[in-house]
């Protein structure tokens, strides 16, 4: 390995060799000898603002990175939300809150509708119910009645047959005392008158054969009515048949008209309860309040915090110097999903309201519950 | 009005974007034709310059590596000039003046330190070739540099030539990782938009030729850069390639000209490092704000989006990034980025390992780390920069002023 040491000192070029003749670009000037009074100027102000850019940088960054570390492990900040009227939250929750309303007061009158027909119903059954055993008492009675009769008559109508049966040979032998009145009267046996007569008497006898004949029918008819079950019986079975089918569709109707009166009463009773909460609701409050109200939301992992009574802080630059400016007021359970006011995220948490002393806190970035940040 | 004003910001951000990636890959793969067409039986006189400032034995690697060179030893020097460096570079200068006689190596030292740029403007005094090839003294360079880079010049309206850079420790840690694939990308893709039409806004002073003439006329401006009386002696391959372009001259980076350089392999360096990029980039846009006026119907209208549009890029971002945290400060535990970047560095390191395998990297993975390099870069180095321009700290160099022991060379 050989050292450069003991290398003999090359000279450097003493005098280089002559350069061309040259001539300067129009935009460019020789170098001042000193520096002119305006580059003196200028470069005091451009260190002046430099460092004061460099500091201000310096001092951005490093509270850029202590707000983002203080926020993600902080857990006592809540988000002051001012509501307006004309908030789209409060107008959106006022027409749903108006809509309920409006189909509260709808279901209302249906349930009283459905109550009154559910009445009228049930007074309708009542009757139909009251009338089937009448009518059942009727048959029966009936029945019995056509049990006792029927077989007389069927005693009767025996009896009938045989009398008219004796009847139709007397009339057989009347044929004989016609032909024989003629014969007396071509004989002039008998007079034209008495001739008329007698076949006038003759002629009755054979006319209550024929009525006879006629009852004895009817009487078949009636026994036949009184001892077997007839196209008669049969209408009243079906009229009762009808009765029974009318009382089990009133009986479907009002099982569901009961059904849907229930329903009907739940939802109201849902409704009542949906608009009770509502009204606890900020945007409720917000909407009908006569004066400002003051809201916050307050992130999950500080609910612990969030109590009513708790005191709220606010500071200057988020952070420090704080100051007592109210109490909690009220705490909404209902989940609100907003965006973190430094990490601009999505985060899920609930509401409070605030009572403010110094309302102007309520346009802070943030606040703080129950104690100082930093303890000052 | 806030909203507008972000989306047009991400607007502006997108179209940077989509131009400068989408519009590289579109031109690199279905328009080859863009590229120069290279002359090698060009071989004029060159002169390599080679400013150093506390570089110890890495300068002696690095006249090596010329010494390597396979352009025509009688056409080209080398003029190390050191910028009385507090180390024992200038003497491994020497020692490599007396090694490679090869080539023609001469040295000179400044009577004071004056910074990179008029180092190079002092070497220039020693020259009297056609092509001046200004190179890093910590670079190692390939054989066919200088050629690859001279023969860029049978275009007769070029002016300017860059070489690639790569990275010769891309395996040290996460930091040279993501530097291994930032530095690819650049000259693969980002700046191809900028090669079509020959307007490359920035080519690397790792690697950097210009026509002699050219750069003597440009000289006086070099000495002359000051800001508000400071002399200005960072950023000067970004000023000369400015200045090229300003002269109605085209640049180009010739990705065949390869040179390896050794990145930060720390992020303090690495932080120095990018806030001087960062200091020459508002810098350079103020100066074309400045001059932009003068110049605008002179220049193509890609040359000027370039000029202007990209060094927005800096301060757009730091925009958008503040407005990201003031109105969505958890966007950036989102891990889309992670997953974008992870994303890139697969297809890359696949890219790398094929096409230069040198630069292959063992942890590609490790490129998700540029998230948070990314949020330091756009949040930090933005605002330093614009308060702290009156700063001549080249910050990557700084040594105590003392004289190290000189090691052995090989």
């Amino acid at each position: 390995m050989a050292t450069l040491n003991n290398l003999p000192e090359t000279q450097p070029e003493a005098t280089p060799q002559q350069a061309p003749e040259r001539v300067l670009a129009p935009d460019i000037k020789p170098i001042p000898k000193g520096q002119s009074l305006l580059h003196r100027t200028v470069l005091t102000v451009y260190r002046v603002f430099a460092i004061l850019a460099l500091y201000a940088v310096l001092i951005g960054i490093v509270s850029y990175a202590f707000i983002m570390g203080f926020y993600a492990v902080n857990t006592t900040w809540a988000a002051p939300v001012i509501l307006s009227d004309s908030d789209e939250k409060s107008l959106d929750f006022l027409e749903k809150l108006v809509t309920s309303r409006q189909t509260l007061e709808d279901l209302k009158v249906d349930v009283t509708r459905q109550q009154s027909s559910l009445s009228e119903m049930t007074k309708h059954r009542g009757s139909l119910i009251s009338l089937d055993p009448e009518l059942q008492h009727a048959i029966d009675r009936e029945r019995a009645h056509d049990k006792v009769t029927g077989p007389e008559l069927v005693t009767l109508d025996s009896q009938k047959i045989k009398d008219n049966t004796t009847t139709q040979q007397v009339l057989q032998e009347l044929e004989q005392t016609e032909a024989q009145i003629r014969k007396d009267l071509a004989a002039g046996l008998i007079t034209k008158a008495d001739a008329d007569t007698q076949l006038a008497a003759l002629n009755q006898s054979r006319d209550a054969y024929t009525d006879s004949k006629i009852a004895e029918v009817l009487l078949t008819d009636t026994v036949l009515d009184k001892t077997t079950r007839g196209t008669k019986s049969l209408d009243v079975l079906e009229k009762q048949a009808e009765l029974r089918s009318e009382i089990a569709q009133i009986d479907v109707a009002i099982n569901i008209a009961a059904k849907q009166l229930e329903e009907d009463n739940r939802q109201v009773e849902r409704l009542r309860d949906a608009i009770a909460t509502a009204k606890q609701s900020p945007y409720y409050l917000n909407a009908n309040g006569s004066k400002r109200l003051y809201f916050g939301f307050v992130p999950y992992d500080n609910q612990a915090d969030a109590k009513v009574g708790a005191p709220i802080y606010d500071c200057y630059l988020n952070v420090i110097l704080c100051r007592k400016v109210g109490i909690v007021k009220q705490i909404f359970l209902g989940e609100q999903i907003v965006t973190h006011p430094i990490f601009k995220t999505q985060v899920r948490g609930l509401t409070i309201q605030m009572d403010l002393s110094h309302p102007e806190s309520a346009k802070s970035k943030t606040v703080f519950l129950g104690h100082k940040p930093l303890l000052f | 009005m806030a909203p507008v004003l972000l989306w047009l910001v991400m607007l502006l951000c997108l179209l940077i974007s989509v131009v400068k990636y989408l519009m590289g890959i579109i031109l690199k793969w279905s328009f080859p034709s863009a590229n120069i067409r290279k002359d090698y039986s060009l071989q004029p006189t060159v002169s390599v310059l080679l400013p150093c400032y506390n570089e110890g034995k890495t300068v002696y690697e690095t006249i090596e590596s010329i010494s390597r060179s396979n352009y025509p030893n009688h056409l080209f020097e080398v003029i190390a000039q050191d910028d009385c460096s507090v180390d024992d570079s200038y003497r491994w200068i020497q020692k490599a003046q007396q090694d490679f006689t090869n080539i023609r190596i001469r040295s000179g030292r400044n009577p004071v330190n004056c910074g990179k740029a008029r180092t190079v403007c002092n070497a220039l005094q020693h020259s009297t070739s056609e092509i001046i090839i200004s190179i890093d003294s910590d670079c190692i360079f390939h054989p066919n540099a200088i050629r690859e880079l001279t023969a860029c010049f049978s275009e007769p309206n070029l002016g300017s030539v860059g070489g690639r850079v790569g990275v010769r420790n891309p395996n040290d840690g996460i930091v040279t990782t993501i530097q291994t694939i930032i530095y690819y990308t650049a000259f693969q893709l980002y700046k191809i938009p900028e090669n079509w039409t020959r307007s490359i806004c920035c080519i690397s002073g790792c690697l950097f030729a210009i026509r002699r003439q050219l750069l003597l006329e440009i000289e006086p401006a070099i000495r002359a850069r000051n800001w508000f009386g400071i002399p200005v002696n960072q950023g000067e391959d970004r000023f000369l390639t400015h200045q090229t372009l300003l002269r109605g001259y085209g640049t180009y980076i010739d990705n065949d000209a390869l040179c390896w350089t050794t990145v930060p392999n720390t992020l303090s360096v690495l932080f120095k490092q990018q806030l001087r990029w960062r200091r020459s980039i508002v810098r350079d846009l103020f100066y074309t704000l400045r001059t932009l006026p003068r110049h605008v119907f002179k220049l193509h209208p890609n040359t000027v989006f370039h000029l202007v549009l990209i060094p927005l890029g800096a301060i757009v971002a730091l925009l958008v990034v503040l407005t990201m945290l003031f109105t969505d400060p958890l966007a950036w535990v989102s891990p889309t980025p992670l997953i974008g970047y992870l994303g890139v560095a697969a297809i890359f390191t696949w890219v790398i390992s094929k096409y230069s395998v040198k630069e292959t990297l063992s942890h590609p993975l490790a490129f998700g780390a540029y998230v948070g390099w990314s949020l330091v870069s756009v949040l930090f180095l933005t605002p330093l920069a614009l308060c702290t321009m009156d700063s001549a700290d080249w910050g990557t160099r700084a040594k105590s002023q003392q004289e190290v022991e000189l090691g052995n060379p090989q």
